[in-house]
């Protein structure tokens, strides 16, 4: 489904930075992988590129069999739209949006009517237990709970891939298992590939496969 | 040809100059050096609304070359405004209003004959004197008008005689030869219609005391009786002019 | 669309003032287009349905001038072969005296004539207007008035009624009123006829008529006739087709439409700023929106597109509210323009409603969208282009590029070159002139990021002098941000420009024309015939001249006529004056030809031409002017040429006697008189009125009333200004405002680290106030600068293509005094708002940005 071939990533600035060094792999459809590593060692630029939400300074990325460095960047934006579910850190939901509103972003994004977009989001919404709050606004919402919008949101377009940076990153550790505990959920229901960014051994424990990253390089591939 | 047609030919030849004809006896019965009377005029309008004036005429010459004037003489409102007329056999007439109150007279533009004179029925150019040698002449027939037999002639205007209708009928009473009534056409519309009646024999002239002017489109009539007629009462040919009526207001 | 719902609407709810000023800044612009060019094609509209209500039918008009012309030429012209119909007109003009009702037009005609030509009817089927016509024509105060003025003034067949007329009052009996529609709606209802013999009568006309109409015969052709009629009159008669008399208005309405134009352009310009400005920030401010959205699929266009949207939605409000409010602005003016131009025609135009023209909309509306779009296209283009990835991660990032520097220096100093270059070749006139003024706006446009950056450097020291700590904050943060920084300037100092080169204009034609005033207009008294000295229907015959001068209080009468002629297409004041007497008493200001113009002039059977008029048709001292006159076309020679206001669109001054001989009018419209040495003013007024004023309709102004008038008139220019003023203000605290709001969010951090390391809240307000300074400071150095180099290229336009007046070049020092301090408390009290915000927002959420 994934597959990385010498990718390397180069941040210019007022100094150069490498954040990725010839970095491959590939990841096959199904598989939940988990990406550890220490702080800046590259682990979001990776999943960045893999988004298609940056350009690798050099190597090749295919997703789903397209070469993303060949495609334009509204071509980019559409593999991104349609293959790409996106869970964030921060959730990243638009303050002013309800939830309904947030989760249905994506489908309108896509064209969908409103009636269609919404159905789609109320299922989703019933699926993270948020079917009562849909008319909530994202400041009404506890972490935990914007947390399960935010993967609604990523789950809207059923999306073949799933990237996860951090996503109990800024919850306690009860919600957090909460979240772990949808996602691996999803993962079997939806027989997506995930790929979570993680600096919680536990988490990253609990995937089938881990990662780990330093300093822009693979030092471990683990598969359990 | 046949002779059905060159009958009909020389009949309508025939007709013709026996329309002519008439006219040019009528017109010889009429012939006076001079006239004048008093006039009495009744303008009723569409709403039965009567107005009323008196006038003095005074014409020397005659049959299309002659001049006229015709004096106001009530209400008092209107007193003394005036309107020469000097009449050409070959050409339109030339026509001067004169107003006391202004002192002085205005030409009446050839343009503007067809209007109404001051609010009756006549326009100016009826006031104009016809010579039969401005028309063309046919003869339609017979008929009879306020039972009377009449010869019925259509009048048409020559190119000389620039008019606001294209033609007109007239009654000449075949007794006295006479005109009884006249009615004048534009295309098909049938614009005034003038009845002359209340006929008496002044020196040896039949006159008509009473000339009835219908206009059919406005619907309103007026009515002129003439008082105190005379013929061929000597005038000065210099009462016919700018300074006399100058003199006189 | 979806987007639009999602994404903007929210936004703009939140910053619901901030919108409304945003599309303030549009409607503006298009509110002085609709407004100007409404108002003068409502006026002009108007005046043609006049026009052409009077003339009716008529294909062409025979006029001479404006004393009218012998009753024989009527024959000639009825004897032509190629008229049909040719009828005589006169036209008085007259004052009703009735409540609020100003004046009336007394069309005389002919009414024992042929009324083909116009579309009225006065005896028509069963409704006769006139009961008695021949009662009409015997009685000489015989009138017919409209079914609205009677209505009005409750008159009706029978009744009497006064007017005002040039030669005193007079009374006349109604016998026919006109129904309403066609003619009758001349004037909105204020035009009577009568008969025209009468008329000349009634009016001392002698035996003349104003005007022919007239209509051809089938088959010819307008200019067959025209020709034709030429011919057989020679000249001194003009041979018009009605609709040609709107030209006369639309010369000068065209400087009405160019002063709009002129003004609506820098409005939008303006606008174009304040858009720029607001999308800039809209778009920072709402990047990492942008960035999710671009994060889920939102593609560049898309991105693009919606802040385009936004934009032309936002264009479109503001063209819609720019209409209305210039529909209104238009209702005002049209009678202030129809004021003025009804003294060409004679009776004041009062627009019965405003024309719209669905063109000047459209036009509109197209304008301020587009003008909204291109101010945003660039902040679109970098919201499309926003790096999703930067954007969630929320840093601050803003910078003008190297090479855009460059590029802006490079432009600038070629628009600058541009200009000098326009400066150097002559380019005191014509195309040049508006070359040079566009590069110069132009240049300092492009170059205001380079140059506020070269003020906040040299500025610094005095805002740390003012607080050490805050001042450097405050030009750091101006310096840090120079696009933002800069667009708030611009469209400050263009408006404070404004400011100034309207302010340079009143300054100067208010010395200008004091000056004149003074030196020229100098008798003691005014005899005229209305409160403004300036009607010109209404004469006074010259005998009444000699009966003021034989009064013991009064030294000398100087008789004055003035009429318009028709000098190459314009209609300028010609203006006869007894030049010797003139001469002894005032001390023109001559710019070409001997000092003692007049006598010169008299002794030369010369002119003086008004310089402005001069200018205009470039004229000078020697050239031989050709003036038709009923008498025939004269050659006169130019004597000399010198400072006059008499009229806007120039004067032509020519002695009496030559008036007289070729005019053969002895009619007077203005007596100057001079009063002996000792008395007042006010006992030579009383005098006059005393002995004159019984009989005649005469008004007497004293020196110092006419010059309180004329002033009265001038302070309308400064109207203006002050009016630009207040829209500077409008401009500058909306830029500032937001400017502020922007540098506030990007800097929340830093704020509140401020704060936590000890900073008062007193010094973090301070600190904002003093970034609002700063950036008023630059304002108002940039603006009247600026400002300086604008009215240098106002007073070339006013001189060159709209009024021909010669105006110096005076700094308006007095406004530009007003406008520092202005902008300073404009500037600190549009920084409280977000002063206050900035030490509000908690210190935690500053910082837990990581």
């Amino acid at each position: 489904m994934i597959e990385l071939h010498d990718v390397s990533k180069t941040f210019e600035g007022k100094r150069q930075v490498l954040a990725l060094d010839h970095v491959s792999l590939q990841i096959a459809k199904g598989e939940m992988v988990s990406l550890v590593g220490p702080s800046g060692s590259g682990k979001s630029t990776l999943l960045n590129l893999i988004g298609g939400l940056d350009h690798p300074s050099s190597g090749e990325i295919v997703i789903d069999g397209e070469r993303l460095s060949a495609v334009s960047d509204d071509e980019l934006t559409r593999v991104r739209r349609d293959k790409i579910g996106f869970i964030f850190q921060f959730f990243n939901l638009l303050p002013t949006l309800s939830c309904l509103e947030n989760v249905s972003l994506p489908l309108h994004l896509r064209g969908w009517k409103k009636q269609k977009a919404h159905e789609r989001a109320r299922e989703l919404l019933d699926l993270v237990k948020l079917g009562k709050r849909v008319e909530h606004l994202p400041e009404e919402l506890s972490g935990g709970e914007r947390q399960r919008v935010a993967i609604a949101r990523a789950l809207s377009i059923y999306p073949p891939i799933l990237l996860a940076d951090e996503p109990t990153g800024n919850l306690d550790s009860h919600t957090g298992e909460d979240i772990l505990k949808l996602i691996r959920d999803l993962h079997e229901r939806l027989n997506a590939t995930i790929l979570m960014v993680t600096h919680d051994n536990g988490v990253a424990e609990s995937c089938q496969r881990t990662i780990r990253l330093r300093d822009g390089v693979i030092v471990e591939d683990i598969r359990r | 040809m046949s002779k059905l047609a060159l009958l009909l030919a020389t009949a309508a030849v025939a007709a013709a100059q026996d329309a002519r004809q008439i006219m040019q006896d009528m017109q010889n019965r009429q012939k006076s050096d001079s006239q004048r009377y008093q006039g009495w005029l009744r303008v009723a309008d569409a709403k039965n609304k009567i107005t009323e004036k008196r006038w003095t005429y005074d014409r020397i010459g005659t049959a299309g070359q002659s001049k006229v004037v015709i004096r106001f003489t009530e209400p008092a409102e209107v007193k003394g405004v005036a309107l020469r007329v000097v009449n050409h056999p070959d050409r339109a007439s030339d026509q001067w209003m004169w107003t006391p109150s202004l002192q002085r007279d205005r030409r009446i533009a050839f343009q503007d004959r067809s209007t109404r004179f001051f609010g009756t029925d006549f326009s100016f150019e009826d006031l104009e004197e016809r010579d039969v040698d401005q028309y063309d002449y046919k003869l339609l027939g017979s008929e009879r008008v306020a039972g009377k037999e009449c010869w019925k002639v259509e009048s048409r205007p020559k190119k000389t005689k620039p008019s606001q209708y294209t033609h007109g009928h007239i009654w000449v009473e075949k007794d006295r030869l006479v005109i009884l009534q006249i009615e004048s056409f534009k295309g098909d519309n049938l614009i005034r219609r003038i009845k002359y009646t209340d006929y008496q024999n002044v020196q040896k002239i039949w006159t008509p005391f009473q000339i009835e002017v219908e206009d059919i489109g406005r619907k309103s009539r007026t009515t002129l009786r003439t008082e105190k007629l005379e013929y061929n009462v000597p005038m000065k040919d210099d009462r016919f002019t700018l300074q006399a009526l100058r003199r006189e207001s | 669309m979806m987007l639009l719902r999602l994404l903007t609407l929210p936004y703009v709810r939140k910053h619901l003032l901030r919108t409304g000023l945003t599309i303030a800044g549009v409607a503006l612009g298009v509110l002085v287009f609709v407004g100007m060019r409404t108002a003068n094609d409502s006026v002009l509209y108007g005046f043609q349905q006049t026009v052409d209500r009077i003339a009716g039918k008529a294909q062409l008009q025979i006029t001479s001038g404006e004393g009218g012309f012998p009753e024989e030429v009527l024959e000639r012209v009825q004897a032509m072969e190629e008229i049909n119909i040719a009828v005589p007109v006169i036209e008085a003009q007259v004052k009703t005296g009735l409540q609020g009702q100003g004046n009336i037009l007394i069309l005389a005609v002919d009414m024992t004539g042929d009324r083909s030509l116009r579309s009225y009817d006065i005896e028509e089927g069963e409704d006769a207007v006139v009961d008695d016509p021949l009662v009409f024509l015997a009685q000489p105060d015989s009138i017919i008035l409209t079914r609205e003025f009677a209505q009005q003034n409750n008159l009706s067949v029978g009744s009497k009624v006064s007017f005002d007329t040039m030669v005193g009052p007079k009374s006349f009996t109604v016998r026919g009123i006109m129904k309403p529609g066609g003619l009758a709606s001349a004037f909105g209802g204020n035009l009577a006829v009568m008969d025209i013999y009468a008329a000349q009568h009634v009016f001392g006309r002698g035996r003349s008529f104003d005007r022919i109409d007239l209509t051809l015969k089938e088959g010819i052709a307008l200019d067959q006739g025209r020709q034709a009629i030429e011919k057989l009159l020679g000249a001194g008669y003009q041979v018009e087709a009605p609709s040609q008399r709107g030209k006369q208005f639309e010369t000068i309405s065209k400087l009405f439409a160019v002063a709009a134009s002129l003004n609506s352009l820098f409005a939008l310009l303006i606008g174009l700023f304040i858009i720029y400005n607001t999308f800039s920030i809209a778009v920072a401010q709402r990047r990492s929106e942008i960035g999710i959205a671009r994060a889920l699929g939102a593609t560049r266009a898309q991105i693009r597109n919606l802040f385009l949207l936004e934009s032309a939605l936002l264009g479109l409000t503001g063209s819609l509210t720019g209409i209305a409010g210039g529909l209104i602005m238009a209702k005002g003016m049209a009678s202030y323009i129809g004021q003025f131009l009804g003294d060409l025609y004679g009776v004041a135009q009062h627009t019965e409603g405003l024309a719209l023209n669905p063109q000047t909309l459209l036009l509109a509306v197209g304008v301020g969208v587009l003008t909204s779009m291109v101010a945003a296209w660039i902040p679109a283009r970098d919201a499309a282009r926003i790096d999703p990835v930067k954007a969630l991660h929320k840093g601050s990032y803003e910078s003008i590029t190297a090479s855009e520097n460059r590029w802006r220096l490079v432009t600038a100093t070629a628009f600058v070159g541009i200009a000098a270059f326009c400066l150097v070749t002559g380019g005191t006139s014509g195309p040049k002139l508006y070359v040079g003024y566009f590069s110069v706006v132009a240049a300092s446009v492009l170059a205001t990021p380079i140059l506020v950056r070269a003020l906040i450097l040299g500025l610094r020291p005095l805002l740390r002098l003012v607080l050490p700590v805050e001042g450097a904050l405050a030009a750091d943060s101006l310096m840090q941000s120079p696009r933002r920084t800069s667009a708030t300037v611009a469209a400050v100092m263009l408006s404070l420009s404004l400011v100034v080169g309207l302010g340079g204009i009143a300054d100067a034609s208010y010395a200008s024309i004091l000056d004149w005033v003074e030196s020229v207009v100098n008798p003691d008294l005014f005899v005229g015939t209305n409160e403004q000295i300036s009607e010109r229907s209404f004469r006074f015959p010259a005998s009444l001249g000699d009966e003021i001068r034989k009064l013991d209080l009064v030294d000398e009468v100087q008789t004055v006529r003035s009429t318009r002629v028709n000098y190459r297409g314009t209609p300028v004041m010609l203006v006869a004056i007894p030049m010797l007497q003139v001469q002894g008493r005032i001390k023109p200001k001559v710019v070409a030809g001997p000092a003692n113009v007049f006598e010169a002039a008299a002794k030369e059977g010369g002119v003086v031409l008004g310089d402005n008029l001069a200018l205009l048709q470039n004229l000078n001292v020697g050239d031989m002017m050709e003036i038709s006159s009923p008498s025939g076309v004269l050659r006169l020679p130019i004597t000399g040429i010198a400072i006059d206001y008499t009229d806007q669109l120039g004067a032509i001054l020519i002695d009496r006697s030559l008036y007289l001989k070729h005019w053969k009018d002895e009619t007077a419209n203005l007596f100057r008189v001079y009063l002996k040495k000792g008395v007042t003013p006010e006992a030579g007024k009383q005098q006059i009125l005393m002995r004159f004023g019984s009989q005649n309709r005469l008004f007497v102004m004293t020196n110092r009333q006419l010059r309180d008038y004329i002033v009265k008139v001038t302070d309308q220019w400064f109207g203006l200004t002050y009016m630009q003023i207040f829209v500077a203000v409008l401009v500058a605290t909306l830029g500032i405002v937001n400017s502020l709001t922007v540098s506030i969010t990007d800097r929340r951090r830093e704020l509140g680290v401020l704060q936590a390391v000890g900073g008062l809240r007193r010094q973090v307000r301070q600190a904002i106030w003093m970034e609002a300074a700063g950036i008023g400071l630059v304002s108002v150095i940039l603006g009247l600068a600026l400002g300086g180099l604008i009215l240098y290229y106002y007073l070339g336009i006013i001189r060159e293509d709209m009024a021909g007046i010669r105006l110096e070049y005076v700094y308006p020092v007095k406004i530009a005094l007003l406008l520092a301090p202005t902008m300073l408390a404009v500037s600190w009290l549009s920084a409280l708002g977000p002063g206050e915000s900035a030490v509000r927002a908690s210190l935690v959420e500053a910082l837990e940005y990581e």
